[in-house]
């Protein structure tokens, strides 16, 4: 018996002992790697994830792609039996896909199980449910966006330009609510070298408007859709579940961009996300409508030269009437590959916790490198809104229900996103004659493919099930 | 003796094993199966979709789908632009770098690089001389009053763009091939030419140009062979667009597979692209035979 109560000591000293004295965590020897974007919701998080290893002992280790080809990418790490990665950068419209095919973990019953640490209720429902799949939580917002006009705020509040602008339109300058003052912004202020903006003559010239007009990776479906949507229109028929793109809503977007086109940098036809918010950035020109996550950038004098040279406005997008109409809505997420181990989904959820978690945005936000958030305590905070003024409008568009709508999220998003880039792209770049056509020619392929399936199938990919995580 | 030779044998067999493995594995396998995906409904994205056998219906939507025969036109476009102006700069510069003058060696060499470029560092390369704002050719082309041109972003210009890149990669291959072949020319019709009065472009076109004729349809077909493989490039300069403008027939089966992620389509492209190239071949080896015949 003696022995007993000694072996027992002597068990309870090393597990405890040695356990507490040599710091052993409780993801000590997991490694975990991440196949990411290299784009604020990741470049933010990666510095620090050492700090993640020393608090858990699990090992992180992103490796960050550019966004053409990432989805390749994670369709491959998908179909692998075997995986690589254990984490996922997932953007939302990748949901569909993604979560039909049965490649990331269901994070519904961790998000219950773990509500209060996560602070669930101070997250903006709709960025959640912009990353489920059929009422499946599939992935977690690592970065909440909107789709929302950013501006030259110094030149719309200079005297001389609001005087011209209202001499020529017949009324003020200022944020356009409809698409029709934006063109009518977007020429106002396109000029040429030598002429003069904001009081100083110009050395270069300055465009009214910057937009994704390339067709890689479908990038101007990315500023096509917003558009299309806030003139009401929606991407399915809701009675069969095909394409419903070749809309007046539709027709309505691709003119406003086709107009557009004279007061864009002459290389329109080969503008990117990242081409297209770097004119932003540089100032160079008025206006451009685009993801909240790269407006983040626009605060920060080490990631842009608009605050060194002048000031950025932010305003919600345009609309067809200028009414309210549900903003759009998007969010870069991090989700687990289902066929990692337990032990690793464990680990890659604490992570995925601890990487979006509200302590860590709001660090980040408060050392000045913003992050497109999704807390509601961050966006309102006035001290922080007087810093991000694009807090309030984030804030502001998708805070109530029914003030937003999410993303485009069909498991043939990748067909859509492609067959209308390129369509659209011939469409702007003149080689095909009308918007009709173009967007006949997009739906009849997109069409050919979902016809397969039957309607019922179709018709359950277009419903958006609210998440079960609110149940 | 016998057994000497069957030892020989077993040995020359060994030593060739590893070869025919590795030919097995990245060539012979991969092309069977890429043949088996050819009739079968395989999308790697949505295994939801049935995985079933499908007949040609592959091949039925490849030669109707108007998109394929649109990149088949650009790849012959790209390949009669490419080929006709590196067979013109080839061969002037192969006559020029065998021609004993001071340096040549040294250029002989500097012009070989661009060659031993990777594809994707080339398209790089081009990308930042092409860039509408910042690019170098644009601010040369200031120089001479020439507005900026869209080098890679409009549609009159964006084959052509792809065309240059390709063409300053690729010339020096026909420089190479050209400098052997007229290496290799015995001097005697030469003589016998400038005894009789020729002209330089007499003694070219009559003696130079029929005797290396075979070397040049030979480095042509080469070149013909790599416009239909050409990727890289494109992909890095334009990836297809503005439009469809320089989508080429590469192009085309890399985004049936790896954008709509439809192998079997993909593999169906493929093996026409194959038989586009086969039917290639035997027009270049009747034109070499040809060629052979007369001479």
């Amino acid at each position: 018996m003696k022995n007993l109560f000694l072996t027992a000591w002597i068990c309870a000293t090393l597990s405890f002992g040695f356990g507490g004295s040599s710091g052993a965590a409780e993801f000590d020897g997991i490694e975990l790697k991440m196949l990411a974007i290299g784009d604020t919701s990741v470049t933010r998080l990666a510095p620090i994830v050492d700090e993640f290893e020393e608090l858990t002992g699990a090992k992180v280790q992103i490796d960050m792609f550019p966004y053409p080809g990432l989805i390749d990418k994670i369709v491959i790490e998908a179909s692998a039996n075997s995986p690589s990665y254990q984490l996922m950068w997932v953007d939302s419209p990748w949901v569909g896909v993604l979560g039909e095919s049965g490649a990331l973990e269901d994070l519904t019953d961790l998000v219950k199980r773990d509500a209060e640490e996560i602070n669930l209720n101070d997250i903006l429902p709709i960025q959640l449910q912009e990353n489920t799949w059929q009422g499946r939580l599939l992935a977690f917002p690592a970065s909440g966006m909107i789709w929302h006009q950013n501006y030259r705020k110094d030149l719309f509040e200079n005297a001389d330009e609001q005087a011209a602008f209202e001499q020529k339109y017949g009324y003020p300058l200022a944020p356009a609510k409809t698409w029709e003052e934006f063109i009518d912004i977007a020429e106002f202020f396109t000029r040429t070298a030598g002429e003069t903006l904001g009081g100083e003559i110009l050395e270069k010239d300055f465009y009214g408007n910057a937009q994704a007009y390339s067709r890689v990776a479908g990038a101007i479906t990315h500023d096509f859709f917003p558009i299309f949507r806030s003139f009401g229109g929606d991407y399915w028929d809701a009675d069969t579940g095909l394409c419903g793109i070749n809309s007046d809503a539709g027709l309505a977007a691709a003119d406003v961009m086709k107009r557009l086109v004279p007061f864009n940098p002459p290389d329109y036809l080969g503008l990117m996300w990242d081409i297209r918010t770097g004119y932003m950035e540089r100032g160079e020109v008025a206006q451009s409508g685009y993801w909240s996550v790269r407006t983040v950038r626009l605060t920060n004098p080490n990631e842009a030269v608009l605050p060194t040279i002048g000031e950025a406005g932010y305003a919600p997008s345009p609309t067809g009437d200028g009414g309210p109409i549900e903003t759009m809505t998007g969010a870069l997420s991090f989700g687990i590959n289902s066929k990692a181990t337990d032990a690793e989904k464990e680990a890659a959820w604490a992570f995925i916790k601890w990487g979006t978690s509200r302590d860590i945005m709001r660090r980040f936000a408060e050392e000045g490198n913003g992050v497109s958030m999704f807390h509601r305590s961050i966006l309102s905070d006035p001290k922080l809104q007087e810093r991000y003024p694009y807090y309030k409008v984030l804030l502001e568009t998708q805070d109530e229900p029914g003030d937003a709508k999410r993303r485009i999220f069909h498991p043939f998003y990748a067909d859509v996103e492609e067959i209308f880039g390129v369509e659209l792209n011939k469409y702007m770049a003149g080689e095909t004659e009308t918007a009709a056509e173009a967007l006949t020619n997009a739906c009849t392929k997109i069409d050919t493919r979902l016809r397969v399936f039957p309607e019922e199938l179709r018709l359950r990919w277009i419903n958006d099930v609210p998440a079960s995580i609110f149940e | 003796m016998a057994y000497s030779k069957k030892r020989n044998r077993n040995i020359f067999l060994i030593f060739l094993l590893p070869a025919i493995l590795v030919l097995f594995l990245t060539t012979i396998y991969p092309m069977l199966y890429a043949g088996y995906l050819s009739f079968r409904s395989y999308d790697l994205a949505k295994p939801f979709v049935p995985r079933i056998f499908v007949g040609w219906s592959n091949y039925k939507e490849v030669l109707t789908s108007s998109e394929f025969f649109h990149t088949l036109w650009i790849t012959l476009k790209l390949m009669v632009m490419t080929l006709s102006v590196q067979l013109v700069l080839g061969v002037g510069m192969g006559l020029l770098v065998t021609q004993r003058l001071p340096g040549m060696g040294i250029a002989r060499t500097a012009l070989l690089i661009p060659m031993m470029i990777s594809p994707v560092i080339v398209g790089l390369v081009w990308l930042f001389l092409y860039f509408p704002e910042l690019g170098y050719l644009n601010y040369f082309l200031s120089f001479l009053g020439i507005n900026p041109i869209a080098w890679i972003t409009s549609t009159e210009w964006a084959l052509w763009a792809i065309a240059i890149a390709d063409i300053w990669q690729w010339t020096p291959f026909i420089m190479m091939g050209t400098a052997a072949a007229l290496t290799n020319l015995s001097p005697e019709p030469y003589e016998a030419a400038q005894i009789d009065g020729n002209s330089t472009w007499d003694i070219f076109t009559r003696v130079t140009l029929p005797q290396i004729k075979p070397v040049l349809i030979s480095l042509m077909f080469l070149r013909a062979i790599d416009a239909f493989r050409i990727y890289d490039i494109i992909f890095v300069l334009t990836k297809g667009g503005p439009g469809d403008a320089t989508e080429v027939l590469s192009m085309f089966i890399y985004r049936q597979s790896f954008t709509f992620w439809r192998m079997g389509t993909g593999a169906a492209a493929s093996f026409v692209s194959l038989v586009v190239i086969i039917l290639l071949i035997m027009l270049f080896f009747k034109s070499l035979n040809h060629s052979r015949r007369i001479s």
